[in-house]
């Protein structure tokens, strides 16, 4: 407790524990991560949820300093992390990996005392200090029965522990997991997640773990963020995990209860039409009807989306690529959303979809977005929409779009859809009062 | 299904008891055995040859030479001839040899994380053969008339240049993952020994230069004289001293280059140093002995199996069986068919593979990669 004590009050209590400005990512040329901001105060317990290629892994790659942003910085206690060396930066953040291959026979004991690895000399030796320390690690993952069994000997749970341990030896403030629990049974999920819970709360290490399991992410993580590619939603568990950013984020139908008589939330698959008995509170399936059908990308639909939320007008958004800012952002506002693969181009069955949007939707507005091939595709079916009489609005219309037309053929689509009656509106301001009068 | 699990743990675990047991033993006894047995190695490889020499007058001959002994001469004064400057340059030579290549191999093992590592993977080997066969195709014996004949330090140079130019090729974007470099070796390793043999084909001493190759790429010691057996003794002495520097990078390596990098360590940088000391300690051992296998290979598996993964004791206990193997191994070449002298890669072969696979069989729950 005393040393829970310290933490709180060091001077950083001020500035944020943990800072993610402007991140950007990616293993190629093109990025993974655009844009991330989070921040996280000392002693949190977060959740990281989000599908698989989500880039969850990707971000805890970068915050436990293994990986180094593009653009943007990690600030841990006011420090970038790239600024210090990596031992340092061992001295403060621990890694918990998902799984672990050991090819050497190591025992227990000899393995949580590599988590003293940053702080011994060169030549390797343990003070009693560390001894002490990797003996506390040890007690704490309460594994010490097992100290002198070979790691590769057992079970998955009791390897959870003693990785844990061993990140516990680098005395961290704070501990990256990535999936800790996607290995095990719900045993040893339950006590996983209890041990973390434990060392979060007694003595107070930050935590942030990767999370399949909606459910338990749910149960032990006060503050939940769903990423795509970005954050989507950054919450406590209760306005995270609601059935329509789930849908939009996994693709997926879910269903959220409450149990009765637990105060957790529970993810259900659609199909299981919760019986009354068992919950209440439910609220699935899609919201309103959508009216509006925005097509944006590279960022330009940010505003627009945002007055539409704002305004509570139900909307859809797409075809939108996973990875687009706008993306991320309509993943939280819009009622629906159309998923593109990341970079590639829109295919004939998302085509599809837009065109069923486009019929049942009363309004589309285009969004000043880059014109590339793939838009190409999106303007030709708003053009369809508009010659059947969608009434359409350009926003930050002009007539000429030659400075983000990347393909040559932009500009004569535009000229057809300002002649099928598209009409050009200035602003967002100008484009919601159109919206306005749709009800 | 509770129960029963648990009482096969329990099982297993009574059954692993003995080599459990040697797992503890104390690793200042372990290597106070190891050591008294090189001790023993050494003095027996120096007694035989074609005259004989009673254990004890060597042992005295090699007392009187630290200075501290002054044991009365009771023996032919050639007999201390003979043995210091004829048979113990060789043996001191092979026990370095031994002790480079094992190190070298406990190193590659253990940063590449696969059993089949060893010493020769980045292209030593073939980088060495190659400089020898240049060596043995020029007209010329030494390095502008020094003590240094060619071909050790053509191969010492060639294997160097070898590995720096593998490691150089598997490098891109600031690092040089296990794969790309396993790979870069295997196709360096394929281009120099076609270098080699156009050299040979095309030289006309050809048919001295093969047979000269042949015999040097079976390897053995073969040092006349002291000098060289320094310089090569000190780069390794030095290497090895550098590897235990590094024991602890190598046990964090076992958790893999991700986990090794959560500890603190700067992975790239570790990879590239463990890679030239590695190196160092292969050029310097075949520049005087020529290619030797299997002893960088097993001695280390051997090691692990008796004593355990950790590194730092690993290395020395290493480094000492590595240094008895070879010397047993050259010893049983030179008198298998005295006064003929065999290859002694024929016995590092012979009596390496049942020693290993017997301990491998005997313990093969507990040996898992």
């Amino acid at each position: 407790m005393v040393k829970m004590e310290t933490r709180l009050n060091t001077p950083f209590l001020n500035t944020p524990f943990l800072v993610v400005e402007g991140v950007t990512f990616g293993y190629g040329r093109e990025p993974l991560l655009y844009n991330v901001h989070v921040q996280v105060q000392a002693g949190e317990m977060v959740g990281l949820l989000g599908p698989n290629g989500s880039g969850k892994t990707t971000l805890l790659r970068l915050l436990s300093g293994v990986y180094r942003p593009q653009q943007g910085r990690i600030l841990l206690e006011g420090h970038d992390l790239q600024q210090w060396g990596r031992r340092t930066v061992a001295r403060r953040i621990a890694v918990v990996p998902q799984e672990l291959h050991m090819p050497f026979a190591f025992t227990v004991e000899q393995m949580v005392s590599l988590g003293r690895t940053p702080f011994v000399d060169f030549l390797g030796s343990l003070g009693e200090r560390d001894k002490n320390i990797v003996k506390d690690a040890l007690q704490a993952a309460v594994i010490e029965s097992l100290a002198d069994r070979v790691f590769n000997h057992l079970s998955g749970g009791e390897r959870q522990r003693v990785m844990i341990a061993m990140a516990l030896a680098q005395e961290p403030r704070l501990l990256l997991l990535d999936e800790p629990t996607s290995h095990l049974d719900i045993k040893f999920q339950i006590e996983t997640l209890e041990l973390v819970q434990h060392l979060n709360r007694e003595r107070g290490v930050t935590v942030i773990a990767a999370m399949h399991d909606l459910n338990l992410a749910a149960r032990y993580f006060p503050r939940l963020i769903l990423f795509q590619r970005g954050i989507v939603a950054d919450a406590a568990p209760a306005e995270v995990l609601e059935p329509g950013v789930l849908r939009r984020v996994y693709g997926v139908n879910v269903q959220v209860g409450i149990l009765r008589g637990a105060e957790h939330i529970s993810v259900l698959p659609p199909g299981s039409k919760p019986s009354g008995e068992a919950t209440e509170g439910q609220l699935n399936g899609p919201g309103q009807k959508p009216i509006v059908h925005v097509i944006a990308g590279g960022g330009s639909g940010e505003l627009m989306m945002r007055a539409l939320a704002d305004t509570h007008v139900p909307f859809i958004a797409g075809a939108l690529n996973i990875g687009d800012s706008d993306h991320t952002l309509a993943l939280r506002l819009a009622d629906e959303v159309i998923t593109e693969q990341p970079y590639a181009p829109i295919s004939p069955a998302i085509l599809a979809q837009v065109r069923a949007s486009l019929a049942a939707v009363k309004l589309l507005i285009i969004c000043p977005m880059p014109i590339g091939s793939g838009n190409l595709a999106l303007l030709r079916e708003a053009v369809i929409a508009a010659e059947r009489g969608l009434p359409v609005l350009l926003l930050a219309g002009t007539t000429d779009i030659t400075g983000r037309d990347y393909t040559g053929e932009g500009q004569p689509l535009w000229d057809v859809l300002l002649q099928a009656g598209a009409r050009a509106v200035e602003s967002v301001v100008e484009a919601m009062d159109a919206v306005k009068q749709l009800s | 299904m509770k129960i029963a699990s648990e009482k096969t743990t329990i099982e297993r675990r009574s059954v692993k008891r003995p080599v459990k047991g040697l797992r503890t033993l104390p690793s200042a006894l372990a290597l106070f055995i190891l050591s008294g047995v090189l001790l023993a190695v050494i003095l027996i490889s120096v007694s035989f040859g074609s005259i004989p020499i009673p254990i004890g007058a060597i042992a005295q001959i090699l007392l009187n030479g630290t200075g501290i002994f002054h044991f009365t001469r009771q023996w032919d004064p050639t007999a201390e001839l003979i043995i210091w400057q004829v048979r113990m340059p060789v043996v001191i030579g092979t026990a370095l040899v031994g002790a480079a290549l094992a190190v070298a191999g406990v190193l590659f093992q253990g940063m590449l994380r696969n059993p089949l590592a060893d010493p020769y993977l980045m292209g030593t080997s073939s980088g060495a053969a190659l400089g020898a066969a240049i060596a043995f195709v020029l007209p010329f014996d030494t390095v502008y008339g020094s003590f240094f004949s060619l071909t050790p330090v053509l191969a010492f140079v060639g294997a160097m240049l070898t590995v720096l130019f593998v490691y150089s090729i598997a490098r891109s974007d600031g690092q040089a993952p296990v794969v790309t470099l396993l790979l870069a070796g295997v196709v360096i390793n394929a281009v120099l020994v076609a270098l080699q043999t156009l050299i040979l084909t095309l030289s006309p001493h050809a048919q001295f230069g093969l047979q000269a190759l042949f015999n040097w790429l079976s390897g053995g010691v073969s040092a006349t004289s002291w000098p060289p057996i320094f310089v090569v003794g000190t780069i390794i002495l030095v290497g090895i001293a550098f590897s235990l520097i590094l024991s602890r990078s190598l046990d964090a390596f076992a958790l893999g280059e991700e986990g090794a990098a959560h500890l603190g360590l700067n992975v790239e940088r570790r990879k590239f140093i463990i890679i030239v000391v590695g190196s160092l300690l292969t050029a310097a051992a075949v520049s005087i002995s020529g290619l030797i296998g299997f002893v960088g290979l097993v001695t280390p598996h051997v090691m692990r199996l008796l004593l355990g993964p950790r590194h730092r004791l690993l290395l020395l206990a290493s480094a000492l069986a590595g240094a008895i193997f070879l010397t047993l191994a050259d010893l049983l070449a030179r008198v298998v068919i005295a006064p003929s002298v065999l290859p002694v890669g024929i016995f590092t072969a012979l009596i390496g593979a049942p020693f290993f696979l017997f301990l491998l069989r005997s313990s093969k729950r507990d040996y898992r990669w």
